[in-house]
């Protein structure tokens, strides 16, 4: 009876300590998500008539939506931007750096600590730094490296906009995919590659029949979170090009920026919110059930 | 039998000579942009291209803070980016105590909520946010006004939700919420239950068991927590950038953007100066938050 009556004050208090961190959430996310299903569906503004008085328009936003080029763009780019540096860039020198790391070698410490120095610097400076690297002129760092192996020299944000914020991003994402992959191999019992290699297996037998099929699960967790992270992505890209140039870096995030704080229509930007709320949400709910959460 | 044969030992330093090469092409990729900024800061005649420096100086440095507002917007970043990190831990260790000890029914759709709302884009959610901050901040000048007078807009400074340091603050912070309580809760499950079952059945009151359990074990869990929220927090571009206009709030972020607009006068020796001292805190941070790094994304994979 008295641990009973202890246990549910007990109860009452941990719902009291947590209280000011829900009041947070619901009020600064939850809400703001939920409101921004309300705003899609008028014609909300930050300036003009509709700003004094925003009505219901109903699914006009989505219907403008499906038939506006602009924004068919901007899922594309974000799809290319994420498959060519999460899925691909970052996943591949994260994979590489992690499987070199973990051979007894020297100067381990220095070289990881490099490779986790860009996922250090703010987006702003991460996005000023690459405009240097890759500014027009025969002067900039990436052309002069190009011209030492005779390919002409461009402006490089210019002419290949997209793969060059895929270039970016994947500098700064090494370092995720590089920990989450190293903590995944170290769950490889040593045992299996000595019995492989008695076998007489090599090095690429062993990864393509061993290392790849335990990473899976790793592999399959850090696809979902870095794809979701992938597509939060706003400060390095709105740096480096605001979405420029003629639309070709606009990603959905900054597509929904331009749409509400640029042409300040806030109903339309709302709609176009929604979308990428849904996907990452959809892309979360696969993350949460393949981590099989055990609390 | 481990008997190393001489191509075995070829093989091997082969092995290590490719593994050699790549981690060092992958660290210069890595490292090459931060020596522009680091040579360019200490340049006299600094370029927007990376090159040697002739005149080595500081005067970059002095400059950022004699004629810019350099001084201004530190102070702004430190206090914004700091009163939101400790919000962070005092939240995150009250809510990941709770979390971690509570038996209730809303313990597992709140911890499956959390980690939800991560994966939620802010720019998604900046729109209604900006609407919903502007109602409150309009509330409260409209309180404040009649009791203040022109005292108000003072005030509104440091409390107001748009333009103003709390509602930066309080956005910045529940923005590093989830991830701080998940820490948080992950810390205290590792944590023995007995010393506090034994305060619990003393009769202490959740005031004393917070101070005499919860502070001394918990702190290198708010360590972790606190790390992460301010290197997350320093980093941030999109919120400043929409809350705050007013030139006496301004943080580094966005004067280092404003002055890379001013597109026919940009001073690179400024600029970078500017921006090394924006690196430094969040690289010293990250620096500290590496032993947790593993910790936390292994976390992550064990689940």
């Amino acid at each position: 009876m008295a641990r009973n009556s202890h246990e549910r004050r007990a109860e009452r208090q941990w719902l009291l300590i947590l209280l000011p961190s829900l009041v947070l959430l619901l009020a600064f996310v939850i809400y703001p998500a939920i409101y921004s299903i309300y705003l899609s569906f008028t014609n909300e503004a930050l300036t003009g008539a509709a700003a004094l008085r925003p009505r219901f328009v109903g699914l006009r936003n989505y219907t403008r939506l499906f038939n506006d080029a602009k924004f068919w763009n901007s899922l594309f780019v974000t799809f290319v931007f994420v498959i060519g540096s999460a899925v691909v860039g970052q996943f591949a020198l994260g994979l590489i750096s992690a499987i070199a790391l973990r051979r007894p070698i020297r100067f381990r410490r220095v070289f990881s600590s490099i490779i986790l120095l860009p996922n250090a610097a703010p987006e702003v400076v991460a996005g000023f730094m690459w405009i240097s690297m890759l500014a027009g002129g025969d002067n900039a760092t990436l052309s002069r490296i190009v011209s030492t192996f005779g390919i002409t020299p461009a402006d490089w944000l210019q002419v290949f906009p997209l793969s060059m914020i895929i270039v970016v991003n994947t500098w700064r994402g090494i370092a995720t995919a590089m920990i989450l992959l190293t903590a995944g191999l170290s769950t490889i019992p040593a045992e299996i590659y000595e019995a492989a290699r008695m076998d007489g297996a090599t090095p690429s037998q062993m990864f393509r029949r061993i290392t790849l099929p335990l990473m899976m699960p790793t592999i399959l967790l850090y696809m979902l979170i870095s794809a979701v992270s992938t597509i939060a992505v706003f400060g390095l890209v709105y740096a480096l090009t605001r979405g420029g140039p003629g639309g070709a870096t606009e990603v959905v995030s900054i597509y929904i920026y331009n749409q509400s704080f640029t042409s300040f229509q806030l109903g339309y930007g709302a709609a176009v919110a929604v979308v990428a709320l849904v996907i990452s949400l959809v892309l979360g709910i696969a993350y949460v059930r393949a981590m099989k959460v055990e609390v | 039998m481990a008997v190393v044969s001489p191509s075995e030992t070829v093989n091997k330093g082969r092995s290590d000579l490719i593994a050699y090469a790549t981690l060092s092409l992958i660290s210069i990729f890595c490292a090459v942009p931060f020596f522009w900024v680091l040579l360019a800061s200490l340049d006299g005649d600094a370029q927007l291209f990376l090159h040697w420096p002739e005149q080595w100086t500081f005067a970059n440095y002095v400059r950022v803070f004699t004629k810019e507002d350099g001084a201004k917007w530190l102070f702004n970043s430190l206090f914004v980016v700091g009163s939101a990190t400790l919000l962070v831990m005092v939240l995150s260790g009250l809510g990941g105590y709770a979390l971690s000890r509570t038996r209730a029914w809303w313990k597992l759709p709140f911890l499956y909520a959390i980690l939800l709302i991560r994966v939620l884009p802010p720019t998604a959610l900046v729109v209604p946010l900006y609407k919903f901050l502007l109602t409150l901040n309009n509330a409260e000048a409209a309180v404040l006004r009649p009791i203040f007078g022109h005292y108000a807009r003072d005030i509104m400074r440091w409390t107001g939700f748009i333009d103003g340091y709390l509602g930066l603050i309080l956005v910045l912070a529940t923005m590093q919420l989830p991830l701080a309580l998940w820490i948080m809760k992950t810390f205290f499950d590792g944590l023995p239950r007995d010393y506090e079952e034994a305060a619990l059945m003393d009769g202490a009151t959740l005031i004393q068991r917070i101070r005499r359990v919860l502070i001394p074990l918990a702190l290198p869990g708010l360590a972790a927590a606190g790390l992460f929220a301010f290197m997350s927090a320093w980093g941030d571009f999109l919120l400043p950038l929409i809350f705050l206009s007013s030139p006496e709030l301004q943080t580094l972020p966005l004067g280092l953007f404003r002055a890379f607009l001013r597109i026919n006068e940009i001073d690179y020796g400024l600029l970078t100066a500017l921006a090394f001292i924006y690196l430094l805190p969040a690289v010293i941070a990250f620096g500290f938050a590496r032993r947790f790094l593993v910790q936390t994304f292994s976390g992550c994979v064990k689940g």
